[in-house]
This record gives C-alpha cells, sequence and structure tokens, in this order.
C-alpha cells in the first residue's frame, strides 16, 4: 500500500506549510515587537533607538504582504 | 434525465450551502473568541473571502472528479445518493456542534453509493489513500505542530512586552490570518462542490470524461453557495471551535489560523482535498497545548476526534442507502424525488420538534 503513496508531493506539503506558518507567525512578532519597543522608546526619549526598531516593523510588514502576495500567486497559478 | 441532472445540481449547491453554514466555525470561531471581529463582521468578512477564494483554483475540483471513483459507474443516481449522505450528516453533527468534515462526509457518500451501484471495483482505493487518508492524517498534526511551534516563538518574541498593545497587534495580526484562512476554506471547500457538479455533467455526457473544464457558472454558482453558507453561520460549531477547545489569546488565535491557512493553501495547490475542519482543530489544540497542556479540553478534542472517524463510513452508510433505496424506484427521477422528500420530512419533524422545545438554540457538544 506504501507504494502508492505519493510521498515526495506529501513532503512538499509538510515542508512548505511548515514553514509559511512558522514564517508568518514569527515576522508578524517581530512587526508587533518592533512597533511596541518603538512607542516605549520614543516615550522614554530614546529616539536612534526607537527609529531602528519602527524600521525592524516596516521590514517585517513589508515582508508579510510579500509572502502573501507571493503565496496567493503561487496558488493562481496553479 | 434532464429534471435528474437540475434536481442533483440543485441539491450540490444546497450541500455547498451546509458546508459553508457549517464550516463557518472554522474560519470565524479563532476572530470571534479573542474579540478580533465582531460576530457579524467576521461572518461577513469570511463570507466575501470566501467567495474570492472559490475562484483562485481547481486543482482540488479535478481531484475530486476524478481520483477516488470510476467515472463510468458515475451516474446522477450515484451522485444524488452521495450528496445526500453528505448533508445528512452535515446536519447530524451540526446539530450536535461537532465540527466533522464536510469534505470526507461528500467523498464517504459518494463511496457509499458506488459501492452499492457498482461494487467494490468501482472505487479507487489508491486514489482514496494518495489523496485522502493519508492528507487526512497528517494535515491536522502538521497544523497542531506548526501552530505549537509558532506560539512558542511568538511568545518568546514579545513575551516580556506591555500586554495590552500586544494583543491589540495581534487583534489586528487575525485580520491577516482570518483572511488568508477565509481564503484557503473557498479555495479547497467551494472546489468540493464544483468536482460533484463536474462528476454529474460528465455523468449526463456534458463534459468528456478525460479532458474537462470546470464551467465557469459551476464556479460561480458553487462560490455563490458557500459564501452565503457562511454568511448564514452555524454558530453552535462557532461555540466548539472557538471556546470549548481552549480559551485563546489572541496570538493563540493568530498562530492557530495563520498555521491552519498554510496547511490548507499548500494543499490545495497540491490538489489534496483537505478537511479544514480537521486542520484548524488541530491548529486550535496545537496553540493550547504548547502553552500548557492541560489547557485542552481533551474531552472535547475526544468527541471531535471521534466524529472524524465516524465521518467518512457514517456518510458512506447513509449514501448507500440513499442509492439503494433511489433504485428501487428505477433509474429515473423518481427515486430520488422520493428519497429527497422523504429525507426533508424527517429533517424538519426532527428540528420542528426540537425548535418547538426550545433546544435547537441551546444544546451543544
Amino acid at each position: 500500500m506504501t507504494a502508492t503513496i505519493d510521498t515526495g508531493q506529501l513532503l512538499e506539503l509538510v515542508w512548505t506549510a511548515a514553514v509559511a506558518g512558522a514564517a508568518l507567525s514569527i515576522i508578524f512578532s517581530l512587526l508587533v515587537l518592533g512597533l511596541v519597543r518603538a512607542d516605549d522608546l520614543r516615550r522614554s526619549g530614546r529616539d536612534v533607538v526607537a527609529g531602528a526598531y519602527l524600521a525592524l516593523a516596516a521590514l517585517a510588514a513589508l515582508l508579510i504582504a510579500g509572502g502573501v502576495v507571493f503565496g496567493v500567486s503561487v496558488i493562481v497559478s496553479k | 434525465m434532464e429534471t435528474m441532472l437540475v434536481m442533483v445540481i440543485v441539491i450540490a449547491i444546497f450541500f455547498d450551502f451546509t458546508n459553508g453554514f457549517h464550516d463557518t466555525a472554522n474560519v470565524v470561531a479563532t476572530s470571534v473568541s479573542t474579540r478580533a471581529l465582531s460576530p457579524r463582521a467576521a461572518v461577513a468578512f469570511a463570507s466575501i473571502l470566501n467567495f474570492v477564494g472559490a475562484f483562485i483554483s481547481l486543482a482540488v475540483a479535478a481531484t475530486i472528479a476524478s481520483d477516488f471513483v470510476d467515472q463510468d459507474a458515475i451516474t446522477e443516481t450515484v451522485v444524488f445518493a452521495g450528496l445526500i449522505g453528505a448533508i445528512v450528516w452535515n446536519l447530524l453533527t451540526w446539530y450536535f456542534g461537532l465540527p466533522s468534515s464536510s469534505s470526507h462526509a461528500l467523498i464517504g457518500g459518494v463511496i457509499g453509493a458506488t459501492l452499492v451501484a457498482a461494487g467494490t471495483g468501482a472505487v479507487n482505493g489508491t486514489g482514496l489513500v494518495d489523496k485522502l487518508i493519508v492528507p487526512a492524517l497528517v494535515a491536522p498534526v502538521l497544523a497542531f505542530a506548526v501552530a505549537g511551534v509558532s506560539i512558542l516563538a511568538i511568545y518568546r518574541i514579545v513575551g516580556r512586552l506591555r500586554p495590552g498593545p500586544v494583543n491589540r497587534g495581534y487583534r489586528l495580526g487575525q485580520l491577516i490570518s482570518g483572511s488568508l484562512f477565509s481564503l484557503a476554506h473557498g479555495t479547497n471547500d467551494a472546489q468540493k462542490t464544483m468536482g460533484i457538479i463536474t462528476l454529474a455533467l460528465i455523468a449526463h455526457g456534458n463534459l468528456p470524461e478525460n479532458s474537462f473544464d470546470v464551467p465557469t457558472w459551476v464556479i460561480a454558482s458553487s462560490a455563490a453557495a458557500i459564501a452565503l453558507g457562511t454568511y448564514t453561520g452555524g454558530w453552535r460549531i462557532i461555540r466548539t471551535v472557538g471556546s470549548r477547545i481552549i480559551k485563546m489569546d489572541p496570538a493563540q488565535g493568530f498562530s492557530a489560523q495563520g498555521s491552519g491557512a498554510a496547511v490548507v493553501l499548500a494543499a490545495s495547490h497540491l490538489g489534496y482535498p483537505l478537511s479544514t475542519t480537521h486542520v484548524i482543530s488541530g491548529g486550535v489544540m496545537g496553540a493550547g497545548a504548547a502553552k500548557r497542556l492541560s489547557a485542552v479540553r481533551w474531552g472535547v478534542a475526544g468527541n471531535i476526534a471521534i466524529a472524524w472517524a465516524l465521518t467518512l463510513p457514517a456518510a458512506a452508510i447513509i449514501g448507500a442507502v440513499a442509492y439503494a433505496v433511489s433504485s428501487i424506484f428505477g433509474t429515473g427521477a423518481l427515486g430520488p424525488i422520493v428519497v429527497s422528500i422523504s429525507v426533508l420530512g424527517v429533517i424538519l419533524a426532527f428540528f420542528g420538534r426540537r425548535a418547538s422545545q426550545g433546544r435547537l438554540l441551546t444544546a451543544g457538544a
């Protein structure tokens, strides 16, 4: 029975879903981290470090937007 | 025979409606329970994205139409009986508040009817194992693991920050993860109805058996039915998925939805007709268990697992009985009409009696 299972396709499902799911959560967490820390640091007058966290948040937002567009385009192209 | 084809298409569209209605919980439960969205907004949002999702891929429809049963054995009566099996099982599990799989109910119903109509030789065991059973076992475990790893990473990254803005952030994040999951649901689930209508069209001779395109009107009507069903909502299953498995915080809701969307979208791309119900339930349990094993109400999880295991055989038995009764009246539309009226009568009597006793909206899983 095992010979009938397309293990290559199944492994593709496992690794793509695992990478995409974990990456979405981690990158979105970096966005939250960047925004919350930037706000805290700006209130305490540390504008330069706050700017760095804001840049991290912006990069994370771009990665999420890009990832979502890429993911949907891969599915549409099938 | 035109009457029979029209009847099968109408019942398939009705099944699609119950699929949206039954599976609304998958799509919106986490957003509602973490208060990321109001119930009405969440359902409306999910409904629109389900409609859009139905248009973006056809790989699953092709699998449903060609990989599980021998197309030569498929008649309109077989498709009709399979749909009856799926609808009856969906309504039963909805009544008991159990998030079972509409996909497995549909495939089970068709297999049961095919077994009675043409015997075991007409069922493609290889396709069933490769495209349905193995992915059905892998997907919830995968969603469980991905959601578990994700929530651990999330707590590691944002665990020391002020909870107020962090929770607001993840509630906003659920707009993204919820949208992706709604899109994934529309993509994977609406295609099952497209596949089943395509099977009926092949059986009727409207489409060639070996190379066919799913007609645009089939895609549009399936998309509209699942969106309308989603908008109508299945509130009792929302309660089970949203708060009875675990009590979620917004970050857990985000990781469960994000992981579920990743699994279902990847599966849709590869043509696996996954159960979105299994996937989101696995994600919710993973997000809960990674925080604290005792956070998951394992008794509720056990009931859900039993419903999962029963779905395929139960729908197959109902589909087989529906086919057997229909075929007593010959190959025309009379048998399916008798079965439809009988099923409708039983449903109305059962739900009418419970509603008159005021128990329809209070009983749950």
